[in-house]
């Protein structure tokens, strides 16, 4: 991914989406409504005297039906034969008149205590060609509001042509979709990438925000094509609420674990709380509740990223980015547009910091591989390299010339290491047996070279357990290098296993004289194998301790449980 | 000739003790065999040598230390290692020769006719000339040395800043080890032909090599002739 065009594309798709949301000019205004509870036909007439109407109702109780009259100037006629449409939001089942003809019917007024609940809560009514003339005109609505009676109030108007209205919704509508879509993909890809990586927490968060805000863009947009009848309006925007309050949560979440910060866990709790007590707060007040938690999520979002910036961290100033861009189309646009926008924005920046992540873990796995690499090269170079091969080959050429009977010993114990180290060469743990048998067939070579007796002893070794190749035999070699004979020209080496329900121990001992070094001593490769090997197989449970002692040397080696 | 060989590997150094003994027979005076740096270190400050024979890997020490202590004395150092790219840094030190693990006894002998001179030796790529001075043992560069001047057993370096250094090594050993840009022009003198500027003839057919730095040095009577065949 061409990561440094990501700030163009970003500022491409705030364009695209904030100009799919531009209008086109008003054909019609909009006067104050007023209301009166009762019924009477003449209601709906164009020109009914309704100067006493209330501009406010409270409540009507028990599904009483009563009007609303709106004047409506039209600014300009239709075109042709195309008709204009009406749409309005309405709590409750109406008939809608025009200048006091019917157009439009939803559910029963009036009959909604007998009746089952009828009707949905958006409709574009069609208002016929020949009543939309240019000049003032009368919309009456004559209605019952059963399940919300404390709910009567103004709503919103909107007209225009008729065939637009439709084609709009039905583009904003799929423009939604394809954003949703977009998610839903995301997220079911990296719920399948955290599947097979279960400790990759953030890629599941990653995951579930994608499907939140997949569920919370596919709830709020398929109101116009899923019928909802009024009383169930309630119950979509608390659904919508939940869906945000996920959503509110889990960004930061994901922030606070991308960019660690001291008293994390109070932190969150605290921030927890404050989100539940927004969207616990008092009945409908949806809008504010969505506003509350949104706002919050992007000043604790904010809050965090802008630590990770303080503390250097690799992507944080993107995301910084980010988050500010859609701060700037908050500004710009609104709520609605800033919301979808800005979340799409700050999903792309979490994106952003998992690429990163899975950067980071395949270079390590690379690194790995390289090195476990590395670490067979060096056991095969053991046999190969030049201090050993090279002085085997003299003793052993002086051996044929002076003994050629020993000398073929020689060469079959030689033979015999070989094929040893032709086992183990790809493994990176071997059984302790094997091991064993390295170490002593190596004595035996040595015995040849140096013409002094090495003598092997084990105690407490537990057969069954696994060592990485050629740890204890580089011990050895270590011994040998630096180990002059006693005075009955002997060197022994001691293998002590332990074990407890903490760890596993070896100890390895050598009986000699130990070298005083007179120079700087030669750079530990051997023990750098040691310590690389343990590292692969044990991560960082293992410890490997020497010290001189009275007898000759010590290493200790624990690997723990 | 007094031989130590400093090797610890035991099947190894019995090998060249062996060989040591079928090359050399009568002129052997004294054959040691030491396995330890520090041993060799104090072995070789006490006993006068003619020859060290050397494995650069002993018991887990470097080698080079010792080297460097021994080249800077007036035996020769033969290199005997496993490691045949330690090769080209024996010969910048100044050892004789380097031998390489598995030996037989044909190289070896050919090691030990350096020695005494029977085996003309090429010219090799000495870098360093090992001096003790106030018991350190120094190195000093070949590129900073102008001419060396045989003073019986030693030798004395002048070398560029003007300064005089005294090296244990003959000048017939120093001339076995420095390259061919080292001329002896008089048997007391070895000079760096880069360094002549001229030569100066006087009555008496007496010759004077002139230097860079405007000394004199004499040409001998028998080497003039090669020498002006070879540089002039």
């Amino acid at each position: 991914m061409a990561l440094k065009r990501l700030p163009w594309f970003l500022l491409l798709l705030v364009v695209l989406l904030t100009s799919a949301c531009s209008q086109d000019p008003a054909v019609f205004e909009e006067h104050s409504t007023v209301f009166e509870v009762g019924d009477h036909p003449a209601w709906s007439g164009k020109d009914w005297n309704d100067d006493n109407w209330k501009k406010w109702i409270k409540y009507v109780p028990d599904g009483q039906i009563f009007w609303s009259r709106t004047k409506i100037d039209i600014l300009s006629a239709p075109e042709g034969s195309r008709p204009y449409g009406l749409q309005i939001d309405v709590y409750g089942e109406y008939e809608i008149f025009w200048d006091g003809v019917l157009i439009g019917r939803n559910g029963n007024p009036g009959q909604e205590a007998e009746l089952p609940p009828e009707g949905k809560l958006w409709i574009t009514h069609g208002i016929p060609a020949q009543l939309a003339t240019e000049g003032e005109h009368v919309l009456a609505v004559r209605l019952s509001n059963y399940y919300f009676p404390d709910h009567v109030g103004r709503y919103v108007i909107e007209i225009a042509d008729y065939e637009d209205l439709l084609t709009s919704l039905l583009i904003k509508t799929s423009y939604m979709h394809v954003f949703a879509g977009a998610f839903l993909i995301i997220s079911i890809y990296f719920l399948f990438l955290f599947l097979n990586n279960r400790k990759e927490y953030p890629t599941l968060i990653f995951s579930i925000c994608c499907f939140l805000i997949f569920a919370l863009v596919l709830t709020v947009f398929s109101k116009d094509y899923v019928p909802i009848h009024y009383s169930l309006h309630v119950i979509r925007l608390q659904i919508i609420n939940t869906f945000l309050l996920g959503i509110s949560f889990l960004i930061p979440y994901y922030f606070s674990m991308q960019f660690p910060y001291p008293r994390r866990g109070l932190s969150l709790i605290l921030y927890a709380a404050l989100l539940i007590f927004f969207w616990l707060k008092d009945g409908h007040a949806f809008d504010f509740k969505t506003v509350s938690m949104v706002l919050s999520m992007w000043c604790f979002s904010f809050g965090m990223v802008a630590y990770g910036v303080y503390k250097n961290v690799r992507g944080a100033r993107l995301v910084l980015g980010t988050l500010l861009l859609s701060m700037a189309v908050f500004l710009a646009s609104g709520f609605v547009v800033s919301m979808y926008t800005g979340m799409g924005l700050i999903l792309l920046g979490m994106l952003y910091l998992l690429t990163l992540n899975i950067k980071t873990q395949r270079l390590a796995y690379e690194n790995s591989l390289v090195q476990s690499t590395r670490l067979r090269l060096e056991l095969l170079k053991k046999n190969i390299q030049p201090h050993f091969l090279m002085n085997t080959l003299t003793s052993l050429i002086d051996w044929v010339e002076e003994s050629p009977k020993k000398g073929a010993m020689f060469i079959e114990a030689l033979a015999k290491e070989f094929d040893l180290f032709n086992q183990i060469e790809d493994q990176t743990l071997i059984p302790i047996a094997q091991e064993i048998a390295l170490c002593r067939t190596h004595l035996e070579i040595m015995e040849y070279r140096k013409e002094i007796n090495y003598t092997w002893e084990e105690e407490g070794i537990d057969l069954e357990q696994m060592v990485p190749p050629a740890i204890l035999h580089t011990l050895l070699e270590n011994g040998i290098t630096h180990s002059l004979p006693l005075s009955d020209n002997s060197v022994r080496f001691k293998l002590v296993y332990e074990s407890n329900s903490h760890y596993k121990s070896y100890s390895f001992l050598t009986f000699a004289t130990v070298v005083k070094h007179t120079t700087s001593k030669e750079d530990g490769t051997g023990l750098k194998y040691i310590k690389a090997r343990l590292t692969e197989s044990y991560q960082s449970g293992w410890d490997l301790t020497s010290e001189p002692t009275s007898h000759g040397w010590k290493s200790t080696l624990k690997i723990y449980s | 000739m007094n031989v130590l060989i400093i090797e610890d590997e035991s099947r190894i150094a019995k090998r060249i003790e062996r060989i040591t003994r079928d090359i050399l027979g009568d002129d052997l005076q004294l054959l040691t065999h030491i396995n330890t740096l520090g041993e060799a270190l104090s072995f070789i400050e006490k006993t006068p040598l003619d020859l060290v024979i050397l494995d650069l890997n002993l018991n887990g020490d470097n080698g080079f230390d010792l080297l460097t202590t021994a080249v800077s004395k007036s035996f020769h150092t033969i290199v005997i290692s496993a490691y045949k790219d330690q090769a080209i840094t024996a010969f910048e030190y100044g050892v004789l020769d380097f031998v390489p693990k598995p030996f037989n006894k044909e190289r070896l002998e050919r090691a030990f006719n350096r020695v005494s001179f029977k085996e003309s030796v090429e010219p090799r790529d000495t870098r360093y000339l090992a001096i003790k001075k106030r018991h350190k043992i120094q190195l000093l560069s070949i590129d900073d040395l102008i001419y060396i001047k045989g003073a019986g057993a030693y030798a004395e370096l002048f070398m560029t800043d003007g300064s005089k250094e005294l090296h244990d090594k003959s000048l017939e050993k120093l001339e076995h080890l420095l390259s061919s840009s080292f001329e002896r022009i008089h048997k007391s003198y070895l000079v760096k032909m880069s360094e002549v500027k001229g030569v100066i003839v006087k009555s008496g057919s007496k010759y004077w090599a002139e230097l860079k730095n405007g000394e004199l040095i004499p040409i001998g009577r028998t080497k003039y002739k090669d020498l002006k065949a070879k540089w002039f």
